[in-house]
């Protein structure tokens, strides 16, 4: 009993720091214009559109948090096995991963604007000074709270993966959840907004993102700043859900029937959450009814 | 599918730059033999130049295969790459001194299969798809062989297995003169080794990411080689960074430092100068300005 106690208390930890992470690790893909978002951003000056947003373009986010959590992971996994404090061993995880993050980011945006240079847009130089700092912030809290989910995992509830690999796995979540998530508040509504509400993204409207702000013009802040509001917390209860409910699971019904119970309860979670998503979809439609016919929108 | 996108002509030709890298990496291997030959472990990063090596090659390949129209699958190609070499590496590892060697054959062999599964049944019909799957494949798993021996010293599967060793202390009965006598046996401790430890995860998503990156991050009409390549250096030596911090698990503090130490001022020139290649490129390079209206709809 005082071991599922212990269980439940580290399963409610973890939650919270996954909740932390995700919610950081949308914020820094968004500001960088990581993940789908930015092809939109690549696309801006080919169509005429000469931006100020940080194209940081590396990979997608899942394959990107799941290097820089197994960094994480691993370089502290290495310092522990050098028997360092727990906690200074994951900070020196995280900076190491955050090094090269960051890293990653300047020579992404370098790249990808200088090989545009056909289409007049020059690099702001600026805009790696000031934004790549912010980045690699974020990206220290999400990758931080996630080698530290793993490392419970490992340390308190005895998983029978090494850390460096609960690293990949949980960084790769953490990206897939901030991506599917978090992302369209940024790429089909915030570079969207000179769009009518709700239009979706037409292909005449495509590479015309928004460029000026309500004063002067916009950086990736002000995109950052929007979506800490809605797209943050969004892909924050996503992971935090999706570690709270795994861990949950396991803690609670690992012991019945050989371990089936667990198996079955997990199938018991994915049916019910089948069920909410379909029933949110079936209310969205027949509320806000189908998408624009052709005859409504010519009028 | 079949249309062949604008990329870079190359001032370097593809098949020279292959045979480049291929040689370092397996030559850059094989020097970490010198680990066994003086017994110090002060020669593991030749290990890291091998896969800086063929880091730089396959990047090249990447985008010899990428420029067929496959813009978002330039972060895929980096997977299948290491996907596929991490399967030949570890059992090529089994062969003892002919591991690099045997690496080699069996990435080569996967990928011809995977080239030929994605072009002849998936039907994905890309000219170069067969040999560069090839190429990637090999690619992938002499970077990861390549960091492996940096990391541990060795490219054999032992010493990939084995962390350290642990005394078991049991009796072995009462000795004439009623002295207590004791077995000691040495158990071999898998969980703190590279692949019991699962440090090569960590290398696999170093590699991998380092791969696709220079082509991912440069692509677009004034992509040039000499940039992406340097890039490719880049990103390579930014890998064995992090290698080297894991290293210092396996290979102790002296020759940690020098990998360290020699990733560092490798990865330092090359970024400095992939910097400066960007300068030369851009359209412009501002600091602090506005936006240069050029003529959208607005």
């Amino acid at each position: 009993m005082e071991e599922i106690v212990l269980g439940i208390g580290i399963t409610a930890l973890a939650g919270a720091l996954a909740t932390v992470a995700g919610a950081a690790e949308d914020t820094e893909s968004d500001i960088g214009s990581q993940g789908d978002p930015n092809s939109q951003v690549q696309l801006a000056p080919q169509m005429g559109y000469i931006h100020r947003i940080f194209n940081k373009a590396v990979s997608g986010e899942p394959p990107a948090y799941g290097l820089w959590c197994a960094i994480g992971a691993g370089v502290a996994w290495a310092f522990l096995q050098l028997n360092y404090n727990p906690a200074l061993a994951i900070i020196l995880g995280s900076i190491v991963a955050v090094f090269i993050q960051g890293i990653y980011c300047t020579s992404g945006y370098l790249g990808r604007t200088a090989s545009l240079a056909k289409f007049k847009q020059p690099v702001y130089i600026d805009i790696l000074k000031s934004l790549t700092s912010v980045t690699m912030a974020h990206a220290f809290v999400a990758i931080f709270c996630t080698t530290a989910v793993c490392y419970l995992m490992s340390a308190a509830l005895h998983h029978p993966f090494a850390l460096p690999l609960l690293g990949l796995i949980w960084g790769i979540a953490l990206g897939a959840a901030g991506s599917a998530s978090g992302n369209p508040f940024y790429g089909k509504e915030r570079q969207y907004q000179n769009q009518k509400f709700g239009a979706g993204v037409p292909i005449s409207a495509s590479g015309n993102i928004v460029r000026y702000a309500e004063a002067g013009q916009r950086s990736s802040l002000d995109n950052g700043w929007f979506t800490t509001k809605f797209a943050g917390p969004a892909s924050g209860i996503c992971f935090g859900l999706i570690v709270f409910l795994e861990l949950w699971r396991t803690v609670l019904f690992e012991k019945s029937i050989a371990g089936w119970g667990a198996v079955i309860a997990g199938i018991v979670l994915i049916l019910i959450f089948t069920f909410i998503d379909r029933w949110i979809e079936v209310w969205g439609r027949k509320t806000y009814g189908p998408y624009t016919e052709p005859e409504e929108t010519s009028s | 599918m079949t249309v062949k996108m604008e990329a870079s002509a190359g001032k370097m030709p593809h098949n020279t730059l292959m045979a480049y890298g291929l040689i370092v990496a397996v030559v850059g291997t094989y020097l970490t033999y010198l680990n066994v030959l003086t017994g110090v472990a002060i020669f593991s990063f030749f290990g890291g130049i091998a896969a800086v090596a063929a880091l730089w090659w396959g990047s090249d390949t990447i985008k010899h295969l990428c420029s067929y129209g496959l813009g978002t699958g330039v972060p895929s190609a980096g997977m299948i790459a290491f996907g596929s070499g991490a399967i030949a590496m570890i059992v090529g590892t089994k062969f003892g001194m002919a591991s690099p060697i045997v690496t080699l054959i069996l990435a080569a062999i996967l990928g011809a299969v995977i080239g030929y599964t994605a072009n002849n049944i998936i039907n994905m019909n890309i000219p170069v798809m067969v040999m560069s799957l090839m190429e990637l494949a090999v690619v992938g798993a002499l970077t990861m062989l390549g960091f492996a021996s940096m990391a541990t010293g060795s490219f054999q599967f032992k010493d990939l297995i084995v962390g350290s060793m642990s005394l078991s202390v049991s009796s072995a009965g009462t000795a004439a003169g009623g002295a207590q006598q004791f077995l000691v046996t040495a158990i071999p401790q898998y969980g703190n080794s590279l692949i019991g430890g699962a440090a090569l995860a960590v290398i696999f998503f170093l590699g991998a990411l380092a791969l696709q990156h220079p082509f991912n991050a440069c692509l677009g009409p004034n992509e040039s080689q000499d940039r992406t390549l340097m890039l490719a250096l880049s990103c390579g030596f930014l890998s064995m960074i992090a290698v080297a911090v894991i290293s210092f698990v396996f290979v102790g503090l002296l020759a940690g430092v020098v990998n360290l130490l020699i990733s560092l001022i490798a990865w330092f020139y090359c970024y400095k100068t992939y910097i400066d290649l960007s300068k030369r490129d851009a359209y412009a390079w501002l600091d602090s300005k506005p936006i240069i209206e050029v003529g959208g709809d607005e």
